[in-house]
């Protein structure tokens, strides 16, 4: 099996363990911090304490500019970030925050380690404690090493480990190591991207380049439209104009190329904006295309590029069964899975 | 087969506009019918569902819809976006109009 393929079924099937070295932080201080915060993500900030909320950084045109986890700590809140680098995210927060509020660089000092899959809990038990267990969706708690969240863009069990630069590499083969009993895998950036993809995961290296707002990339729930902050106006106006595009699921037969045209009946009708292998022989491809046909259920879309086509229809995602919908750490450990008839990873 | 593309996406779409004013009637999703886009996530982050709310949206599946899920992992495994429920109400009205037709 390539590497790719068995990085993406441990991520699938039982855990697997990747270096989050993409992932920049910054901590947002200082007796105005909320209000300050507040004018800049696109989402409410309405979180307390050991509470995440998922949003954007806009920019001015209300294009993406971070995909980014915002992590109430105390009256501090923590920024994690995916897209820009630490100087660019730096330089953006320091020119849009208010005062009151300041805001210090932590991608320096500390990494995140994540671990995802169906019994990403369990292993992640085996270091932090049995507390994990019980950890709902979107909070975190500090551990000895650091801070440990609860997120994930793969649809499985997915944590998050902050903790000091310098402890990474022990931390890591400490998971290697702990997890041999649960088939662990170490999994690069890309089976992380490939598994977001099947599960509909938004990706700021690939759709999120486009020129693209919230409303065509169907991340409406990640906004507010009842507050100002970077980019809403122009998010406002979009709205009120109305897009002509929006982005929807394709499992294509055969290899899709990003930027192929997409073609019904002989007429381009959009363009792929992300794409990948899936399972089997077909790719899955995410594509922009045309409100009238930005549905599931459109079969016979032709994708091409210099001439070559594939066949194409649009579909609903998920891909699969994601085990982790199944899986119980009440019920469930990874040395009994053959004892409980879970439905087949691939969805029919 | 591509004869019947437009009216079954047009089918679609009223669907579509039917499962928003339900979240936000009888789920109270405090959200406008347009800022719900069709693959957004029912639970967790997304429309932020809960537990609660997942009994609450299999009673209105069946009641206003006719869609009977079971109260189980494998039937919330079916609602996962607004795009799974519509999925469901399509292929439940395309049933009855093949056993009515």
């Amino acid at each position: 099996m390539p590497p790719l393929e068995d990085e993406i079924l441990a991520m699938r099937s039982s855990v697997a363990v990747s270096r989050m070295d993409h992932v920049c932080q910054v901590r947002i201080t200082g007796e105005r911090a909320y209000e300050a915060l507040d004018r800049i993500v696109a989402a409410d900030l309405r979180i307390r304490d050991g509470q995440l909320i998922h949003s954007l950084f806009l920019d001015e045109e209300a294009h993406p500019f971070a995909d980014v986890f915002i992590a109430s700590d105390e009256d501090e809140f923590l920024i994690l970030a995916e897209g820009p680098r630490p100087e660019a995210l730096l330089s953006y927060v320091r020119r849009h925050l208010g005062s009151g509020a300041e805001v210090e660089d932590r991608s320096a000092e500390n990494a995140v380690v994540s671990l995802d899959g169906p019994y990403a809990w369990e292993l992640l038990s085996l270091v932090a404690g049995g507390d994990v267990v019980g950890l709902p969706y979107l909070t975190h708690f500090r551990f000895d090493r650091g801070i440990c969240y609860r997120a994930g863009k793969t649809g499985e069990y997915g944590y998050g480990l902050i903790v000091p630069r310098e402890q990474v590499e022990d931390l890591s083969r400490l998971l290697l190591e702990r997890g041999s009993d649960l088939d662990v895998r170490e999994a690069g950036l890309e089976a992380l991207d490939r598994c977001a993809l099947e599960n509909s995961y938004f990706n700021i290296r690939r759709e999120g380049r486009e020129p693209l707002t919230p409303i065509e990339l169907q991340l409406q729930w990640r906004v507010s439209y009842e507050k100002p902050y970077v980019g809403s106006e122009a998010l406002s106006r979009a709205r009120r104009e109305g897009v002509r595009r929006r982005v929807t699921w394709l499992l294509a037969e055969g290899a899709v190329p990003e930027g192929g045209d997409i073609r019904l009946r002989g007429r381009s009708v959009g363009r792929v904006v992300n794409a990948g292998h899936s399972i089997g022989s077909e790719s899955i491809a995410l594509g922009l295309i045309d409100l009238e046909w930005a549905h599931p259920g459109v079969p016979a879309l032709q994708i091409t590029e210099n001439g070559t086509p594939c066949c194409a229809r649009s579909i609903t995602p998920p891909l699969w069964n994601n085990r982790s919908l199944f899986v119980s750490p009440q019920i469930h450990s990874y040395a009994t899975r053959h004892e409980f008839p879970f439905p087949p990873l691939a969805r029919a | 087969m591509t004869f019947e593309l437009e009216p079954r996406l047009r089918a679609r779409e009223r669907i579509l506009e039917e499962i928003r004013h339900m979240l936000i009637e009888r789920l109270r999703v405090a959200r406008h019918p347009d800022e719900i886009d069709p693959d957004t996530p029912l639970f967790g982050s997304g429309l932020g569902l809960d537990s609660l709310d997942a009994v609450e949206l299999l009673v209105c599946l069946d009641a206003d819809f006719g869609v009977k899920l079971p109260d189980d992992v494998l039937g919330r495994a079916g609602m996962r976006t607004v795009n799974s429920l519509v999925d469901l109400v399509l292929a439940k009205r395309e049933s009855d109009a093949a056993v009515g037709g």
